[in-house]
């Protein structure tokens, strides 16, 4: 893949990914020790929880930081791999981990989905339908009971992950911890490293910073969205799935404020389109949501104010230290 | 038939609430692009200001609260204007980060809210009672007044934007920003008086309904989404379109909530919503932004 773009210097290319891929792996590595290094179940949690949103803000970031399209539908996925893994391991008998794998088939089909619409509109008519989407789905879940979704109270006694005949049950925070490092790790290197610097990580970007220039110069546009929406629905639906075995109960609550809030604050804090920023956006959020809990009834009220001042006064957020220099985005568009 | 003509009245008099509601949101976005995601919030915080003022402490009437929640509102609107939205115009990415804070402001209030209030419902007593019969044909009182005044209100605005001098500025800056700033129109002020203008009107809508539909924290985003769909219908920036499309989609959901029930009223928005993205995306009277 690499060799392929040698000619092309830009940061979004092959170029220095040997080096940065090491980086990457050596800190992977590095929080793989230290989960052995935690004697706390307690903190070893709030890392799982890290892991598990790394996922999801990662998978947003694609498609809303670098393909530019205002997807805001990003927990409907995670809500149909949580619920179609757990529907599956519950109803169908499927073991966790083919259920989590199924989960990313039902994540694709609902990518495209939720993408048929998306496609025909532009701009914010996209975030507020896609937003529409998620403020529908509750309802719509508590209708599911008959089909069995567990309507309010959720789906309770979700079967335990089972590697390879090793039951790791939710208490066994060591395991969970390595085993959603591992699933964080693979997806946040293939989304960063191998979608996003390859073909189809430069075509987002130039249909996000130049449209008509894109098409001008061969960039199929509806394929690519149409793959931004995918692929972000698939990564994200197995973060479901993953979260559903973990926590073994899934309710519309994954549908709630407090998780939506938590989603914008990690990408307005990380700052989106810039690849370690929305990665440490989720490390910050995720902490400091765990230290705000004796504020318990301020806390989703502090979030939303975090939110505002961030984007007012810190627009490119954590990302902006990363990669000083001019913003890629072109000026205001009107 | 009878039955039909009910709910045909029914859907009309929620349409006119509809209309006030959508017309705010659009009437923001013609103006300034920005599609204000804290308008349901808006329009919860509309009710509690009501409900503060007639039930919960200081037990005034009615249309004294209303005059003294106006005010507030439009405050509120320019404040939110002034404070979050005019530091990220002309910035980069101005369109998403707007999108990210008015969300984080809709959260904001919707938080607050409950923290000030808790989170139960909360309702005003109707202002009049009793019900109208013509021919066997009920309607109350209240629906007819609700109707009346939210009509009032809409007329009055188009009476506003289109016969006056402060109304044809805000129609200047919708059809060409930067020509109506060259001739001479106060573009900031536009953009501050259509978001005190659209705070009014949502936060009017929702004392309105507050005996209807009971006022909750977290219940702003009903009316939003439905608005949106309106508005979406309509065509983004168009008030006549959302005028139409109000009566057009609440006569509908008058019709799914009798035959298939009220649970199925927010999924059955839904449906529309994505018919009308399908056939018309752009609306019935709008047009593509480049």
């Amino acid at each position: 893949m690499a060799d392929r773009f040698t000619t092309i210097t830009s940061q979004f290319t092959g170029s220095g990914l040997g080096r940065d891929s090491l980086i990457f792996w050596v800190l992977v590595g590095g929080l793989a020790l230290l989960g052995g290094l935690l004697g706390d179940s307690y903190v070893r949690h709030i890392f799982i929880l890290v892991f598990i949103w790394c996922i999801v803000i990662s998978s947003w970031d694609l498609i809303l930081g670098y393909a530019g399209i205002f997807n805001y539908a990003q927990l409907v996925f995670f809500a149909f791999g949580a619920y179609g893994s757990a529907m599956l391991s519950i109803h169908a008998g499927l073991t966790p981990l083919l259920a989590i794998g199924a989960a990313a088939l039902v994540g694709a089909v609902i990518g495209v989905l939720v993408a048929v619409p998306s496609l025909r509109l532009k701009g914010e008519y996209v975030a507020l339908f896609t937003f529409a989407v998620h403020l529908a789905l509750p309802p719509l879940i508590q209708q599911g009971k008959a089909i069995g979704m567990g309507g309010n109270t959720g789906l309770l006694g979700i079967p335990w992950l089972n590697l390879f005949g090793f039951q790791v049950s939710s208490i066994d925070k060591l395991t969970w911890y390595w085993v959603t490092l591992a699933f964080g790790a693979v997806c946040v290197y293939l989304i960063y490293f191998v979608i996003l610097r390859g073909r189809m990580g430069l075509a987002f970007i130039a249909m996000r910073d130049a449209e008509t220039f894109s098409q001008a110069i061969g960039v199929n546009e509806y394929k690519y969205k149409l793959l931004a929406f995918v692929v972000s629905a698939v990564f994200t639906a197995v973060a479901g799935g993953i979260y559903a075995h973990y926590t073994s109960v899934v309710t519309p609550k994954v549908l709630g404020t407090e998780f939506f809030l938590m989603a914008m604050v990690m990408l307005a804090i990380g700052g989106m389109g810039r690849f370690p920023g929305a990665i440490a956006g989720v490390f910050i959020v995720v902490i400091g949501n765990e230290l705000l809990r004796s504020f318990d009834d301020y806390r989703l009220l502090l979030l939303g104010v975090a939110v505002v001042l961030t984007v007012i006064f810190f627009p490119e957020g954590v990302a902006g230290a990363f990669k000083p220099g001019p913003a890629k985005e072109p000026a205001q568009d009107r | 038939m009878t039955q039909i003509i009910e709910i045909l009245l029914s859907g009309i008099t929620q349409g006119a609430v509809y209309c006030a509601v959508a017309v705010g949101l659009s009437l923001v976005y013609g103006a300034s692009r920005i599609l204000n995601f804290a308008h349901g919030s808006l329009y919860s915080l509309g009710g509690f200001l009501a409900w503060f003022l007639v039930v919960g402490h200081l037990n005034l009437p009615l249309w004294l609260a209303v005059l003294i929640a106006i005010p507030i509102l439009a405050v509120a609107g320019i404040g939110i204007e002034r404070l979050i939205i005019r530091p990220l115009r002309g910035s980069a990415n101005w369109k998403i980060n707007t999108i990210m804070v008015t969300l984080g402001l809709a959260f904001i209030i919707e938080n607050g809210l409950q923290l000030v209030f808790g989170p139960g419902t909360k309702t005003i007593p109707a202002f009049t009672e009793g019900v109208l019969e013509i021919g066997g044909i009920t309607l109350s009182w209240y629906r007819i007044w609700i109707f009346a005044i939210s009509l009032g209100l809409v007329a009055a605005l188009e009476y506003f934007l289109s016969a006056t001098r402060y109304g044809q500025a805000v129609r200047a800056v919708s059809q060409d920003m930067q020509g109506a700033n060259q001739v001479g129109v106060n573009v900031n002020q536009v953009f501050s008086l259509t978001f005190a203008l659209s705070v009014v009107l949502t936060g009017i809508a929702g004392i309105l309904l507050a005996p209807v539909f009971l006022i909750s924290p977290l219940g702003g985003w009903a009316p939003f989404l439905k608005a949106f769909v309106i508005v979406v219908l309509g065509g983004l920036g168009s008030t006549k379109g959302a005028f139409v499309a109000a009566f057009i989609l609440a006569i509908l959901e008058a019709f799914v909530i009798f035959y298939i029930g009220p649970s199925w009223a927010m999924p059955a928005w839904l449906v529309m919503l994505i018919a009308v993205l399908m056939i018309r995306p752009k609306g019935l009277f709008g047009v593509w932004e480049n």
